[in-house]
């Protein structure tokens, strides 16, 4: 049981070294785009993992953070002409102000409403990504934007740009492990638990959901910034009620209570988009009907998850292990 | 010495006043028990005391600072600590995880420090997981620390909301129906282990139906009926108390009549 636990706990580094080394066996320059992108949500995800997996709060409206980090790197790198990384800094710091804002509503709301008010505050953010046109570009979206840069350095080739974002995905899963294997993460899976009991054991139920909500609105914020250097272009078509149910739904797919199943969530989902580069026989038509279902197949994923196998990837992973010692 | 004076404490429901003008006192070191008939208000009175709950009118002090007021956190922190009648336990966490939340009611590293992996962070949670096993020991149910809460069994899951409690650090301890659901061996131990709490220096309150165990543990017992106080005294008192069996069996008591 130790091993087997140990070995789950190894596991998300085992994939990030896999990981790293994909830029080196993949030269074609879409597919390490897609597999960058894979990357932007992993991140965005992640930031959910805590949220919902661990803390048990649910939000249909994290695409809303990722259009708010997306659009505050832009608007500091091309109007203020502020240095990359201060940039990408304010992203996450304004969406994590969002997140703030978003967690006060969460205090008193609990399921069905909680997802209400989220729901809310996303179409509510897609409303002011299309109307801020000073700010944002509106329907046309705001292009131009330059890529990443650390110092001196631009990072432009497709392996640098990828690395980046993993790196940087890297370091938040680190961190999201410790957070969840400390005090935090106790506090949090308390809360999921019984709120009654973590209220009981003097846990600060106002204080942890609001951190959650915070870190992942961070996260997702410096997605959205990451996304921007990444493509050059954002438009509010990006930053949708769709986008954000794709997330949730990689969330949920991944499992909860786990790191690593909503990191291969968020993988697999991605690369399903992109099925047709992936897999050079596949026809094209069977390719576009897929990406015309998208969400559909994403809706799926969830009702399948929910009904089947509640604890997503990562539960069928944990009784896999358990399965095995006990043989 | 007085340890928690309640004094004057009512709450209403709607029209209902399921707590009325309730006063006691409880003393360091001892056990007191608080009986009566379902719907007495027992768990009402419990809540008001833990900070779940408002009451309409009255006064807790304990060791002098009021209570009423603050939310549970901070009740908490102050030193009191509850179980539930129906047990509140965090079913995906083993029973040593459930032990260990307790502890966090002292522990001060928040975010940044369990972010970065800080050694103070390290050592807390160290020191949380070695307290687990010291209380799960003292309340002798250490072979369940590794165990789902999930997959408990009852008379264990109360056991270990108590050791949860415990873990807060309390210096008063409140008990809602601990022996619910236990059969009698698991009750003989239960009331062991209440001796050994109590034997530690903390103060214990229980709420509980099983009048063997009632009066088999406690050094005082009050008796509340339809909200109000009816009786109280020791064990030996209570059980030739007129109200009291009147109270139980539904008779008319000269009182009344």
């Amino acid at each position: 049981m130790r091993g087997a636990r140990t070995l789950g706990r190894l596991a998300p580094f085992v994939a990030l070294a896999i990981i790293a080394i994909v830029p080196l066996l993949v030269t074609d320059r879409f597919l390490l785009k897609i597999f960058t992108f894979a990357g932007i949500n992993a991140l965005v995800v992640t930031g959910l993992a805590l949220l919902f997996g661990y803390a048990g709060q649910v939000s249909l409206g994290h695409a809303a953070f990722v259009g708010l980090g997306a659009y505050t790197c832009a608007f500091c790198t091309v109007r203020l002409e502020w240095p990359w990384l201060l940039a990408f800094i304010a992203s996450g710091a304004l969406a994590a102000v969002g997140g703030l804002l978003l967690a006060l509503p969460s205090l008193r709301l609990k399921g069905h409403y909680l997802a209400m008010a989220t729901l809310g505050f996303g179409l509510l953010m897609t409303l002011a990504f299309v109307e801020a046109e000073p700010i944002t570009g509106g329907v046309d979206g705001f292009g131009g934007i330059p890529f990443p840069t650390l110092g001196p350095i631009e990072i432009r080739e497709a392996s640098s740009l990828y690395w980046l974002v993993w790196a940087i995905v890297g370091i938040a899963l680190v961190a999201a492990f410790n957070v969840t294997s400390l005090r935090p993460g106790r506090a949090m899976r308390a809360l999921h638990g019984s709120e009654l009991g973590a209220q009981a054991c003097g846990v600060d139920v106002v204080g942890v959901k609001v951190r959650a909500f915070v870190v992942s609105a961070l996260l997702a914020g410096l997605a959205g910034a990451l996304y921007a250097s990444v493509v050059g272009f954002v438009s509010p078509s990006i930053f949708t009620l769709t986008a954000s149910i794709a997330f949730l739904a990689m969330a949920v797919v991944g499992g909860t209570r786990s790191l690593s199943g909503p990191l291969a969530a968020a993988v697999l989902l991605t690369l399903v988009q992109y099925l047709d580069a992936l897999i050079p026989g596949i026809p094209r038509e069977t390719a576009q009907t897929l990406q015309s279902y998208q969400e559909d197949i994403y809706g799926l994923a969830i009702v399948l998850v929910v009904v089947l196998a509640p604890g997503g990837l990562a539960s069928m992973w944990r009784r896999q292990t358990r399965g095995s010692h006990a043989s | 010495m007085t340890m928690l004076q309640v004094r004057n404490v009512t709450k209403r429901f709607g029209g209902l006043t399921a707590v009325d003008d309730v006063s006691f006192d409880v003393f360091q070191g001892t056990i007191k028990a608080l009986i009566g008939p379902n719907g007495a208000g027992k768990s009402t009175l419990f809540n008001a005391l833990t900070g779940f709950d408002k009451p309409d009118h009255g006064s807790v002090l304990f060791e002098g600072a009021e209570l009423i007021g603050r939310r549970p956190r901070d009740t908490v922190q102050a030193g009191v600590a509850r179980t539930f009648q129906n047990t509140q336990l965090f079913e995906e966490m083993t029973a040593g995880g459930n032990v260990m939340v307790g502890s966090q009611a002292h522990q001060r590293r928040g975010f940044a420090t369990a972010m970065l992996r800080l050694p103070a962070a390290i050592d807390e949670d160290h020191d949380a997981r070695e307290q687990a096993g010291r209380l799960l020991r003292l309340i002798g149910i250490e072979e369940w620390i590794d165990t789902p809460a999930s997959d408990l069994p009852a008379g264990i899951r109360r056991l270990v909301e108590i050791a949860r409690a415990l873990a807060t650090g309390p210096r008063l301890l409140l008990l809602d129906e601990p022996a619910a659901g236990l059969n009698t061996t698991e009750t003989h131990e239960l009331v062991q282990t209440l001796f050994r709490v109590r034997d530690t220096g903390i103060t214990v309150v229980i709420v509980e139906h099983d009048m063997g165990l009632v009066m088999d543990v406690s050094d005082e017992i009050i008796v509340l009926d339809r909200g109000r106080k009816i009786a109280e005294g020791p064990p030996r008192m209570i059980q030739k108390d007129r109200a009291v069996i009147a109270a139980y069996l539904g008779e008319e008591t000269d009182e009344d009549a």
